[in-house]
């Protein structure tokens, strides 16, 4: 049998069910006349579940899972290692320190653009939109804060 | 009526001071560039720039981010025609006969028809919006919990019913953004549900992380630069008006689209892109001359345009009249009004004439400086599609951070928007749409506390849903669309949503 999508996603949603119902475990169902705050997420989670086994039902309608393009995967991952690298430091390094490292960060490691370019590229912008924020909107932006 | 005429003569003062037609202006260029570039939808757009409302009144703020709301539609085209890249998903059918006259010479005239177009079906859209939602509203004052379960309940199953994605994955997405909303204190017990001893997680997960995230963050995740090229065609200044023959033919399609898209933006779902899709199928079923298709009818860019801004002011019925958001879009704009304290629903009529008729009359300005700015700015427009998008993501994670942090200051927020990001990167690929996620997300207090109160009132008897008249005739509904999709399903037939995901996948892959 070919593995295709579909399984994989149906098998993740059920087991999503499954993690739901396992955390929900203290929480109250209670009965009709009175439900719990147990009752609507419980209802959920099998709903969630059904769907997912339908899915998997319905799997040979997907492309195989092999074929599933991870073309930019590449670039999805440092995007998300840069950002949260940047999330990290945002309250302690303040908005300016914070936002030109992130936007030259990835136009240097990610874009492979010229360093004198995106260095003025990436202060401009950080400074333009510092005066927007701090300045014209009264907007309060994080401070460098060790 | 007299008393719409006065209200809205009241609304229409509110809209011409100086303060609010400014942030009318700024919310019509804003989503006009939300609009006109690739990588930010509207959604996003209006996310991204919600904490920008904070310091306004509910009404400023509302005019400011409707105003990105219908400017997305009108820039959207303006991608479509000149890049054959729709700005965003509603503009997809523009970019066939929209390219296909820039391609002859006739760039000017598709943008000026598009124009032209969206500010008929968008003026229609609003004088509907101001003759069917206050009586819609005193309808639903009658509403008790059973009639609010049955009409979320119609509100998902349409959703999945619309959607070109299949109804089990529409579901799947909606559940998902359901559980996402019951994070946090139960507002009936006091639990705390899932929130893993994380104060930020008390008062639940906010829509604009989950939108950003899912929206904006995870389309620059899916989008490599390099995938990103495009030749702009310049359209010449002198060449923007249409010739007689053009606007012969685009009248009609305009008066179509733009009653067809109210009817569907009505309706829950993706209504912009879904009506711009039957609009596209509408003029080349009746056209004379059907192969002129792909090949420059005008028709074909008249009328979806007109249709998707039509359909885009149709969706604020039933979210200012019942409080329902019919989409993701109108959901974050619900998630807007609340944040400044203003409950959309059946009493905003009577309790805040001020931001319901101010907003109305602000869409009257608001269309006509649209048609105004766009002709003239199309040079500017597209100077902007010149700049590179691999300078322009950075810019856009940016504001996806500081917009989602300045929302409660939380950088717990900032961590749930980029785990959306990524979750909404791996969805893309495996062909999952997250628009039903994050009206689930919207909904899940509402539809949990209608459905545990109506099982109160009944002491436990859940026949209380059949023995209501209104809700019972939704629930009827509800189970009609469930068999039409059974119908399709079991006999493996083609309908007009199949053939929506193939326009649209067929789209993406030009």
């Amino acid at each position: 049998m070919t593995l295709r999508a579909d399984h994989v996603a149906g098998a993740f949603f059920i087991l999503f069910g499954i993690v739901v119902h396992a955390l929900s475990g203290d929480l109250p169902t209670g009965q009709l006349s009175m439900p719990g705050s147990g009752f609507m997420p419980k209802i959920v989670a099998t709903l969630t579940m059904l769907f997912g086994l339908a899915l998997v039902l319905r799997a040979k309608e997907s492309v195989p899972f092999s074929e599933v393009s991870w073309s930019g995967g590449q670039h999805a991952l440092l995007v998300t290692v840069i950002t949260a690298g940047a999330i990290a430091l945002y309250e302690h390094l303040g908005f300016i320190v914070t936002m030109l490292l992130l936007i030259m960060t990835l136009l240097l490691v990610v874009e492979r653009r010229h360093p004198l370019r995106a260095g003025l590229y990436s202060a401009a912008l950080v400074l333009f939109t510092y005066v927007c924020f701090a300045w014209m909107l009264k907007t309060p932006l994080p401070e460098y804060s060790f | 009526m007299e008393n719409t005429l006065i209200s809205l003569a009241h609304g229409f003062g509110i809209a011409f001071h100086l303060d609010n037609l400014w942030y009318a202006f700024l919310g019509c260029v804003v989503g006009t560039l939300v609009g006109v570039l690739p990588g930010i939808g509207p959604l996003s757009g209006i996310a991204i720039l919600l904490p920008v409302t904070f310091g306004l009144n509910a009404t400023q703020a509302v005019i400011m981010l409707a105003g990105i709301y219908y400017g997305s539609q009108y820039g959207g085209s303006t991608t479509s025609i000149l890049m054959r890249i729709p700005g965003e998903a509603s503009s997809v059918m523009t970019c066939i006969d929209g390219n296909a006259m820039a391609k002859k010479g006739r760039a000017g005239a598709a943008l000026c028809i598009s124009a032209v177009g969206s500010w008929v079906a968008g003026t229609f859209g609003v004088v509907m919006l101001t003759l069917v939602a206050p009586p819609l509203a005193t309808i639903a004052l009658k509403f008790g919990p059973p009639e609010y379960t049955a009409m979320l309940t119609l509100g998902l199953i349409f959703l999945a019913y619309m959607s070109s994605s299949s109804l089990v994955r529409t579901l799947l997405m909606a559940c998902i953004g359901l559980l996402l909303g019951m994070i946090g204190i139960d507002n009936m017990t006091g639990h705390f549900r899932y929130a893993f001893d994380l104060p930020e997680l008390g008062d639940g997960i906010g829509i604009v992380p989950v939108a950003v995230g899912l929206f904006g963050l995870g389309e620059i995740l899916s989008t490599p630069s390099h995938t990103v090229v495009g030749e702009v065609i310049s359209p010449k200044l002198r060449e923007l008006l249409p010739n007689r023959q053009e606007w012969r033919e685009s009248y009609m399609p305009i008066a179509r689209g733009s009653v067809l898209g109210f009817v569907i933006g009505i309706i829950p779902g993706s209504a912009h892109i879904i009506s711009s899709f039957l609009s596209y199928a509408l003029e080349r079923r009746i056209s004379k001359h059907p192969e002129e298709f792909g090949k420059g009818a005008v028709a074909g860019v008249a009328g979806p345009e007109s249709a998707n801004n039509s359909a885009s002011t149709g969706a604020f019925v039933p979210m200012l009249a019942l409080g329902i958001p019919t989409g993701p879009i109108t959901a974050v704009l619900m998630g807007a009004l609340m944040v400044h304290g203003v409950n959309p629903g059946p009493q905003l009529v009577t309790e805040h004439p001020d931001v319901f008729w101010g907003f109305v009359a602000s869409m009257y300005v608001g269309n006509l400086m649209l048609l105004a700015l766009n002709l003239p700015l199309v040079g500017l427009f597209v100077t902007v599609l010149r700049i590179p998008y691999a300078y322009l993501y950075p810019l856009i994670i940016m504001f996806c951070i500081v917009g989602v942090y300045e929302v409660g200051h939380s950088i717990v927020d900032v961590w749930i928007m980029l785990i959306m990001g990524v979750l909404g990167y791996a969805l893309r690929k495996f062909q999952f749409d997250p628009a039903p996620l994050v009206l689930g997300l919207v909904i899940a207090p509402l539809l949990e506390q209608s459905l545990r109160q109506s099982l109160i009132m009944s002491n436990g008897n859940y026949t209380i849903f059949f023995t209501r008249p209104i809700s019972l005739g939704l629930l009827i509904v509800c189970a009609i669309l469930l068999g039409l999709s059974a119908i399709t399903f079991v006999l493996k037939q083609k309908d007009w949503r199949t053939k929506l995901a193939e326009a649209e996948a067929g789209e993406e892959t030009t």
